[in-house]
């Protein structure tokens, strides 16, 4: 059975929260397991992964028509890579009206691509409600990211995953002292997990940390197909479960 | 057999969109396998014969020949419903001549659908002209087009003024297209195709085309508003009342490729 192209959305409503650190990490993570992968960064003020991955990471502006049309026609006409949008906070909510608008998701899927949105969740109660919102609205699959940089607070109950098996994925906190090393212009994860000089050291740690979490996720992903193409119907979570 | 519908398409200005309105009312019928003949009065260019040129005939409605054309095969054709576009500035000639052939009298008596589509420009000379044409469509369905799909600012002007000449018109009912994006509505334009077949990405010869899927989307969605304002007005229900009356789930547009 083929498998699905995911379309790794990584969002959130707010500025400042790590998005464009878990789509570089996700990004390495694909490449370093070999996989095709494309990359589209949707901050037309600060095309920061664009900058990081000029090869392989398009700088998109979706505030018109022509835009638009350069991101959704070009997403759905490759369906082998894995891809990963960053998408700023600004055109948040373009990028989603557009999307049900066009109806992308139920088009996608019928070319064999996954939209996934890695939703950066924070304990605000307008980033809980744009989630459920958006959940109820875009039949993609969501699955929440708990970056513990952001908050050291994070209820399971505010960002329900799509489906059961998805978890969440859990960003570790990295201690300030070392922040600034991956935070360098031309850090790259793959490059410093290849060196290892005196054994790992904390970044070392953190990324196999980071990594391990996107292994599992995809796991619990393909376990779920698995198990709904056994069983003929697909796992889904029927509205928010009581708080 | 439902009752023959004539379904008239009209403006007393040109640029007011009333060819498109048309096209929109033939992916209608077509969607609700309808059958559908639509005369062009557009002599002799003919915008919506370019659209949709397998059900159009272009025509002079104001030549006697051509008016045969139209009405004297009313109750034989295999087309239940005949759309007739009418010229920018023929609206009130064209419904003249209707009533002088005895046609308006046919309506009365139950023997025939007349509906008329008034495209509305967006001053308020056009609100003027609706007083001129409502003296025609008293047996009719009459309905007042506010056509958004090329125009932002329509009826800027005061809405008190603007209520006050709708309630003269008690048995007219307002219908509202909504706004396509510009460069969904070009190429369209381009493809020379009905709506409903550049959003199956299709060519004018049913081949399969290669147009932008962001596009298609704009105009399945906008298709989608649309038809959803004439299933409000129950359009599907009155052209084919007199007959079998088409029951079912409301049609959508459904994009193939």
């Amino acid at each position: 059975m083929a498998q699905p192209a995911p379309l790794y959305i990584v969002a959130s409503p707010r500025p400042r929260i790590g998005k464009t650190l878990v789509a570089r990490l996700l990004m390495e993570f694909l490449q370093q397991s070999r996989r095709p992968v494309a990359g589209y960064d949707i901050n037309p003020r600060e095309p920061s992964l664009a900058e990081r991955f000029p090869k392989l990471v398009w700088p998109v502006d979706i505030s018109d028509t022509r835009g638009q049309m350069e991101l959704y026609d070009r997403l759905l006409a490759d369906d082998t890579s894995s891809k990963v949008i960053d998408l700023g906070y600004g055109p948040f909510d373009q990028f989603f009206a557009v999307m049900r608008e066009i109806d992308f998701v139920p088009e996608a899927r019928r070319r064999g691509i996954e939209p996934i949105v890695l939703f950066v969740a924070d304990p605000s109660g307008s980033t809980i409600r744009a989630y459920a919102e958006l959940q109820s609205r875009v039949p993609a699959t969501f699955v929440p990211v708990y970056n513990e940089s952001v908050s050291l607070l994070f209820a399971k109950e505010d960002f329900p995953p799509t489906r059961l098996e998805c978890g969440v994925i859990r960003i570790a906190r990295l201690s300030p002292l070392v922040r600034g090393v991956i935070d360098r212009p031309n850090f790259s994860f793959n490059a410093y997990m290849a060196k290892q000089p005196g054994g790992p050291t904390e970044v070392h740690q953190w990324i196999g940390n980071v990594y391990a979490e996107f292994r599992d996720f995809e796991l619990r992903l393909l376990i779920g197909r698995l198990g709904s193409s056994i069983r003929g119907a697909p796992v889904r979570r029927k509205g928010r479960p009581a708080r | 057999m439902a009752k023959p519908t004539v379904v008239v398409v009209g403006a007393d200005k040109g640029g007011v969109g009333k060819t498109t309105v048309a096209r929109t009312l033939l992916d209608y019928f077509t969607a609700h396998h309808v059958p559908t003949r639509a005369f062009d009065t557009e002599s002799p260019k003919g915008t919506l014969k370019r659209f949709h040129p397998d059900i159009s005939e272009i025509v002079d409605a104001t030549s006697v020949p051509d008016q045969m054309r139209i009405f004297d095969t009313l109750s034989t054709t295999d087309a239940n419903v005949t759309v007739i576009d009418v010229r920018a500035g023929l609206l009130s000639p064209t419904l003249r001549s209707l009533r002088d052939i005895g046609f308006l009298d046919a309506v009365k008596k139950g023997q025939l659908n007349f509906l008329v589509f008034h495209i509305l420009g967006s001053s308020i000379a056009s609100l003027n002209e609706i007083e001129e044409t409502s003296t025609f469509t008293t047996d009719g369905k009459y309905f007042l087009v506010k056509n958004f799909i090329n125009n932002t600012s329509f009826f800027e002007w005061d809405q008190a003024t603007h209520a006050s000449y709708f309630r003269k018109f008690k048995d007219a009912v307002e219908v509202t297209i909504p706004k396509l994006n510009e460069m969904a509505f070009e190429q369209v334009e381009l493809a020379s195709v009905p709506f409903l077949t550049f959003v199956a990405n299709k060519g004018p010869k049913g081949e399969s085309a290669n147009y932008s899927f962001v596009l298609r989307g704009y105009v399945r969605h906008w298709l989608g508003n649309v038809w959803a304002e004439y299933d409000r007005i129950k359009l599907n229900e009155t052209v084919s009342s007199g007959g079998l009356a088409q029951s079912g789930p409301r049609v959508q547009v459904v994009s193939r490729s």
